[in-house]
């Protein structure tokens, strides 16, 4: 999205979402009313960054209000209900809950009495292009055992990824994860906190198709190494290395929280409310309130006023900066800077609910590619607006470890077909590709995972790019904020304290690398940090 | 001695060239990539 074209976004039809077992919490406000607030802060967006914060700053003795557009929180990270059947909107796991737990013991309070998680062991299965399957244990030694039958020639390679990864995940955990990196001075800060996190930088610096392909050869393992960089919404010749030990910090477990993903936006929000924190729903902000370049509250959509010493956007950061603040609130330097960023990849989710178990192993399957074919679906078929025929797909299986998901004996299915798709489907639009890409899913769910799936198919959902740009705000679809190359990363990418508005604080996936549900908590860790420090 | 300079100019142009082209098309295309992205980092570093 670009300064130009950021009204074609179709930002403005009203958010109409059918969740019909969720009460609005809307107030009756309307033009002109001016809503004087005593709240220290407005969080605009009840993501996980947004709650993270709105939460962390409450129990620091902020009153603040929350305020979410759609009638039901948690942004990416939320579930919704169709048929008696709960889908997730998009997030589908956590991993690395360390996050989260700092979260709570900021807030003095504990994870697990708040949010129940329940660990999904295997980790992921995953099928190749040939169709050979493998099935990935949560245990490092199953695991070592699993890649010695796959590809023995790269096993003493693997023991050697997997005994560095573990020490770097066990050593840096938090320097990587949860510490601010908005500034070259806070980066050196954390060089000399965990100076032997150096060695980390050639791996770093190297593309992921360059770091696995320089430690492995055999072509099922690479193919089990190389899709994770789709995690962090890049293909592997454009995804940094790092991206890499994503394959190996599963193995720290990966967690599903009972009665889906929503229960973990909810145990920060109820975490948060213990110490004053406001969270309302159905209420849209229409445009910052600012004084010169100093924000001072928002105006919500029906004209009201609401201020408060600052605010906090958990919006992606093109919108917080091109819709909400406005490029002709901005310094000219700011616009291409955040002109400059490139949105991530949108990834269109098919929702499926069963009358049967599925022929599944695990919580996740990934329906692999090799590493040409990645960046070959990246090139000729992303970029130019086309969507694969065939390409790496992702089906969750989350009523394989809560079956409170689906009505007894019926299971519930989140699929990620042929990733990444274009926002804007070459000559066509997503309203009208819905039905078809319904169709190509059910295709690939018979002829992969149940032969006889149209005879057990309940309910058939699909959230298109356009679906999610609507309904959660991001620009294009874009699933993880902003993309994560390697010139979007850490102080270059979007500072959680803005530095073209006073008193504008961002969090979320556009303020930190990857998107996901530990880097979305852990932005909202950062920016709950600076605004202690400076309002505190 | 200035001709001595132009001839390693060259030799060192030369391996750059040679080396360019010895690199996979993908990891080439990850450069030029990045390589246009540098003129951004003043000001995303700013934002």
């Amino acid at each position: 999205m670009r300064v130009s074209d950021y009204k074609s976004i179709a930002f403005d039809p009203p958010v109409s979402i059918n969740y019909p077992w969720v009460k609005k919490t809307i107030r009756a406000c309307g033009p002109g009313v001016k809503e004087v607030a005593d709240y220290d802060a407005i969080v605009i967006g009840a993501g996980l960054g947004g709650l993270t914060t709105g939460s962390i700053i409450s129990k620091n003795g902020f009153k603040t209000l929350v305020l979410e557009q759609a009638d039901i929180i948690g942004g990416c990270c939320s579930t919704f209900e169709n048929q008696g059947y709960k889908f997730d909107v998009g997030a589908s796991i956590v991993e690395l809950i360390r996050p989260l737990e700092i979260t709570f013991e900021r807030m003095g309070k504990k994870l697990e009495d708040y949010i129940e998680l329940c660990q999904c062991d295997p980790i992921y299965a995953f099928i190749t292009p040939e169709g050979k399957r493998f099935t990935i244990p949560t245990d490092i030694d199953e695991t070592n055992e699993v890649v010695r039958r796959m590809a023995p020639e790269d096993y003493e390679s693997w023991l050697e990824f997997e005994k560095y990864g573990m020490w770097l995940l066990d050593y840096a955990m938090d320097a990587m994860i949860c510490s601010d990196m908005n500034t070259f001075s806070a980066a050196l800060k954390v060089l000399l906190k965990y100076p032997k996190i150096y060695s980390i930088l050639p791996t770093f610096l190297k593309n992921h198709e360059m770091a696995v392909k320089g430690a492995f050869k055999n072509k099922d393992m690479l193919a089990s190494v190389s899709f994770q960089s789709f995690f962090a919404g890049a293909p592997p010749y454009l995804g940094s290395g790092i991206f890499g030990m994503i394959a190996l910090s599963e193995h720290l477990g990966i967690y599903y929280p009972r009665g889906g993903m929503i229960g973990i936006p909810n145990g920060i929000m109820n975490a948060g409310k213990e110490f004053g924190l406001e969270v309302r729903t159905g209420v849209k902000v229409e445009k910052l309130l600012l004084e010169g370049r100093e924000a001072k509250g928002v105006i919500l959509s029906d004209g009201t006023e609401i201020t408060s010493d600052f605010v906090v956007s958990n919006l992606n950061g093109k919108v917080t900066y091109f819709k909400l603040v406005g490029p002709q609130n901005l310094p000219r330097w700011a616009v291409k800077a955040v002109d400059s960023y490139k949105v991530s990849m949108p990834c269109p989710m098919i929702y499926v609910g069963l009358d049967k178990k599925p022929e599944l192993n695990a919580h996740h399957t990934v329906f692999t590619d090799t590493v040409e074919r990645m960046n070959e679906v990246w090139d000729e078929y992303y970029m130019r607006d086309l969507i694969p025929d065939h390409a790496m797909s992702l089906i969750c299986w989350p009523s394989e470890c809560d079956d409170s998901l689906a009505p007894e004996g019926h299971h519930v299915l989140n699929w990620i077909c042929n990733a990444p798709a274009p926002y804007s489907p070459l000559g066509d639009n997503w309203d009208r590709c819905k039905d078809w890409y319904k169709e190509e899913g059910v295709r690939q769910l018979e002829k992969n995972v149940l032969p006889d799936a149209r005879d057990h198919i309940q309910v058939l959902d699909v959230s298109t790019p356009l679906d999610f740009e609507r309904r959660l705000l991001h620009p294009q679809g874009g699933i993880y904020g902003l993309f994560s190359d390697l010139t979007s990363l850490a102080m270059f990418r979007m500072n959680n304290r803005s530095r073209a508005i006073k008193n504008l604080y961002l969090t979320g996936a556009s303020t930190h690398f990857g998107g996901g549900v530990p880097t979305a908590v852990a932005s909202g860790v950062v920016t709950a940090d600076y605004i202690i420090k400076d309002h505190g | 001695m200035a001709t001595l300079k132009k001839v390693l100019a060259l030799a060192v142009l030369a391996a750059m060239v040679a080396g360019w082209f010895q690199l996979k098309p993908s990891t080439r295309k990850y450069i030029v990539y990045l390589g246009k992205q540098v003129p951004y980092l003043p000001y995303r570093y700013f934002i």
